[in-house]
């Protein structure tokens, strides 16, 4: 009895320990050597996947290779989003990706969580409708599908299954252990509402086909949004995010505003428990922390990508550069470009 | 002297009659919310970019986007342009429909629309007026393993209409273009199981095709086809209705032909509304199942088209029998001005659809809105259309309320009236109200989208609309046929005082229906000396 005891703690403890974590399945992204993810003995070779993930993995392998898009194509959307910010989403070739910055309930960690669980969804709609997966809106284990099937009655919308796979697979380490801590809770919020910034912007496209092509009949759909929308989307969430708290209400733990005098975030905001370190200087114990010595910065601006800030009052380099620049180019709406080079003096701008 | 049954219907009888027909609309409703699904479906495509290895390529290759045989693909055209693929080997491929589904002759029609995603660059943005052009394939095959063969392969332009919402900034470079949906295929029946799409889009600098058209992302498509559920409930409707209006015209035109007199212009524009609400009803669509009719759609639009035409130029007859003033009219002549706009209108619309629809049969890719001359003209012909609508209304409208004016009027003197002529004009007020009761909704077919969610029910508001207006027309055509037939019954006590005719009430009574009826023309007479 009380074995089992020690063994359940030692499990749980593994579990809490593993659980800042979360985000380990980015990694995902930076396996191209894997090459494709098509059988399932793969899945277990997959690393930062947990038990539960490799388990969903096996259970459906086609959709993994969407997945892994999905990571990289949060990674690359967090790098544009943050080009400019002390912080600027650089990844790591370890796991976790994004190194330690992401461990702590800081507001970039929020962001990090969001756009990924929206990037999942995003791309595996994507290879819906591309024909890749063959289950999608007509499968019967996503809810709201009509029974009578695809002749019947048509499919639901592909963008359905793209976020219920978003939950079952991001939110699966969360969700394992019971939403006891705040960090779980505050990831499964941010999960969410990285999903709801797709949801909220879908589009309403309508197309007219009666007598004539009157609109006696019309059908309209919903299109996805391109995924820089969502990711300024969630970028602007991430700058107006509440700090929050767990609180007990009743028998369940929420997360309200650390200051009441705050409003209560909505679904669609993202949350975060610790503030954000300054990330100005190097730090070789937290991984990931790479400091902004090096870094380019703007001369003219006073934002976060002036020299000023940027820098944190360090000062900064100013040196002159050859830029080669393309010009009087011609194009193709594919593939072709055809430019002259053309050679400018610039000066450029770097952090001491 | 026999009125019409609506005449001389006691008002019980007519509160059952109107309650039984309230249910039988009810009943319509029902049907397409309950059990029919969503009228339409549409299912998103992305289009798969292959790659055309071979140089000098044999015809009728056809590029699968997915399953066995599948093309060569790429991911994302950075990965192209390393590659040093040029955009003429590129093929956009879209099977439709989406793996382990199969197309069905239930699905009636298929609509194909065509967008662009295309990424804002500074320095290759669209030009002002850029058209696309696509070459475009389309084939199909009606199992997983056979060939695919040639239905269509067509040189389309498309004009972009494109715009950027933020500002045209290094920073937002990356963003999408806002595009117009293009209209690209429709097929008026879906007779085999699979389709597949190639698009080409052909570079060629020296004649500027496709040249300023920005850096395409991704081509994207929408497939719009009718729900095969939606397809069944409508025809199982249509088989119900049609025998239903048959019979009553049966039973109607019998008893105008035993009638002593020759039928009035009025009975005769009711038996036309019969005959064209019957040929709207007949299920000829059971056929499409069978058969590869793409005419259907078109066939579709002229039987619609006659309907409607018929039901405005019922609606001025009807006004203008009932307009209760001395002037001589059941000759359709003396309607010219009204109709005139309405037959000129359709036949309009009826060319315009010609255009469209007509050429699609030979060319689905065909839009009359991708060139300029065409929407130019296809604009025209609904302008004239709109312009005789308008004057059709104004007239309509007019009649409208000079008979309102006719009955208040007369309403007045309503009680100091017999018990025939009460009853007469009770009919009139009942047959307008219910009238402008039955012609409100059709405006409101668009008010809401989607489906309510009602316990564990879901109603489906579009489906529901669509068989319940029809349902609501056809009740109608019944109604009318029903209420305006000749009736048996006489007007008892009021025949002796008839006979009489030296009150001038009685000319306004026999400018309705029972004005032709054998010896009115001799009341008439005698009523207009009494009158003077």
């Amino acid at each position: 009895m009380t074995e089992e005891c020690v063994l359940r703690c030692a499990l749980m403890l593994c579990c809490v320990l593993l659980s800042a974590n979360a985000s380990n399945w980015l990694y995902l992204a930076k396996l191209s050597s894997v090459g494709s993810i098509r059988d399932e003995e793969t899945c277990e070779r997959l690393r930062g996947l947990i038990h539960r993930q490799v388990q969903i993995c096996k259970r459906s392998v086609e959709v993994m290779d969407a997945v892994r898009r999905g990571a990289q194509l949060a990674i690359d959307e967090c790098q544009f989003q943050f080009r400019n910010r002390r912080w600027n989403c650089s990844t790591l070739e370890s796991m976790p990706v994004f190194g330690k910055v992401v461990t702590q309930g800081t507001r970039e960690a929020a962001f990090v969580y969001a756009i990924s669980a929206a990037s999942v969804a995003f791309a595996v709609t994507r290879a819906c409708s591309s024909g890749e997966l063959e289950k999608c809106g007509c499968d019967h284990n996503v809810h709201g599908v009509s029974p009578e099937g695809f002749q019947w009655s048509g499919c639901s919308d592909n963008i359905a299954y793209g976020v219920a796979f978003s939950q079952s697979f991001v939110d699966v380490r969360e969700r394992s252990k019971g939403q006891s801590s705040s960090r779980a809770l505050m990831n499964l919020h941010n999960n969410e509402a990285g999903r709801k910034a797709i949801l909220a912007h879908m589009r309403v496209e309508c197309k007219c086909h009666g007598v004539s092509g009157s609109c006696e009949v019309k059908t309209c759909w919903k299109a996805m949004p391109p995924f820089r929308k969502v990711g300024n989307v969630i970028k602007e969430k991430f700058d107006g995010a509440t700090e929050v708290e767990q609180r007990k209400m009743g028998s369940a733990k929420v997360l309200v505003p650390r200051n009441s005098q705050f409003k209560p975030h909505t679904d669609e905001d993202l949350v975060y428990l610790e503030p954000s370190p300054d990330f100005c200087d190097h730090d070789p114990r937290t991984p990931g922390m790479l400091g902004t010595v090096g870094r380019q910065c703007n001369r003219t601006s006073k934002a976060i990508d002036g020299c000023e800030l940027m820098c944190c009052g360090r000062g900064f380099q100013t040196q002159q550069v050859e830029v080669v620049d393309r010009c009087s180019c011609k194009f193709h709406w594919c593939c072709y470009v055809k430019c002259k080079q053309c050679r400018k003096m610039e000066e450029m701008h770097t952090c001491r | 002297m026999a009125g019409a049954i609506i005449e001389n219907m006691s008002t019980k009888k007519l509160v059952i009659v109107g309650v039984i027909l309230l249910l039988f609309q009810a009943f319509a409703f029902m049907v397409g919310g309950l059990i029919a699904p969503s009228p339409t479906t549409a299912v998103h495509y992305l289009a798969i970019k292959c790659v055309d290895t071979v140089k000098h390529r044999q015809e009728a290759k056809w590029f699968m986007p997915w399953g066995p045989n599948q093309c060569d693909k790429i991911r994302s055209f950075d990965e192209a342009s390393a590659k040093m693929i040029e955009a003429n080997n590129i093929v956009f491929a879209v099977h439709i429909p989406l793996p382990d589904k199969e197309m069905s002759p239930w699905f009636q029609f298929m609509l194909v629309i065509l967008q662009f995603d295309i990424a804002f660059k500074m320095y290759n943005q669209i030009e002002d007026g850029a058209m696309v052009t696509v070459d475009v394939g389309v084939a199909y095959r009606d199992d997983t393993v056979s060939e695919w063969t040639e239905m269509a392969h067509s040189y389309e332009q498309r004009k972009l209409n494109c715009n950027f919402t933020t500002s045209k900034t290094f920073e937002n470079e990356g963003r999408y273009y806002e595009c117009d949906l293009l209209p690209f295929m429709e097929v008026g029946s879906v007779a085999h199981k699979y389709y597949l799409l190639n698009i080409r889009l052909p570079v060629n600098e020296r004649k500027k095709i496709n040249v300023g058209i920005g850096e395409i992302k991704d081509v994207r498509l929408v497939g719009i086809h009718q729900n095969g559920g939606f397809t069944k409930v409508w025809f199982a409707m249509k088989t119900f209705l049609t025998p239903s209006i048959l019979i009553i015209m049966i039973w109607y035109w019998r008893r105008i032909t035993l009638m002593t007199r020759p039928p009035v212009l009025l009975e005769k524009v009711i038996f036309a509304l019969g005959i064209s609400m019957t040929f709207i009803n007949i299920p000829v669509e059971w056929f499409s199942i069978g058969f590869n009719w793409t005419w259907m759609l078109l066939f579709g639009d002229i039987r619609q088209g006659i309907f409607y035409s018929m039901l405005l130029s019922f609606w001025i007859i009807f006004c203008g029998e009932h307009l209760m003033d001395q002037t001589e009219r059941n000759r359709f002549s003396v309607y010219w001005k009204q109709v005139g706009p309405i037959v000129f209108g359709s036949f309009c619309l009826f060319i315009f659809d010609m255009c469209e629809r007509g050429v699609q049969l030979t060319n689905p890719f065909y839009s009359i809105w991708a060139s300029d001359v065409g929407t130019e003209l296809a604009m025209a012909f609904i302008i004239v259309a709109g312009i005789c609508a308008c004057l059709y209304f104004l007239f309509l409208c007019f009649m409208v309320f000079q008979v309102f004016r006719n009955i208040s009027g007369k309403r007045t003197s309503l009680p100091a009236m017999s018990k025939a002529r009460r009853l007469h004009y009770e009919g009139l007020i009942f047959s307008w109200k219910e009238f402008t009761l039955c012609a409100c909704p059709s405006i409101f077919v668009q008010v809401n989208e989607g489906h309510w969610h009602w316990g564990e029910h879901t109603v489906q508001v579009n489906s529901a609309f669509f068989t319940g207006i029809y349902g609501m027309w056809n009740l109608y055509v019944f109604a009318i046929m029903f209420l305006y037939a000749p009736s048996h019954k006489r007007y008892g006590d009021d025949q002796s005082r008839d006979a009489a005719a030296n009150s001038g009430e009685d000319i306004q009574l026999t400018t309705t229906i029972t004005h032709v009826d054998g010896p009115t023309e001799i009341y008439k007479m005698t009523g207009k000396e009494a009158q003077e």
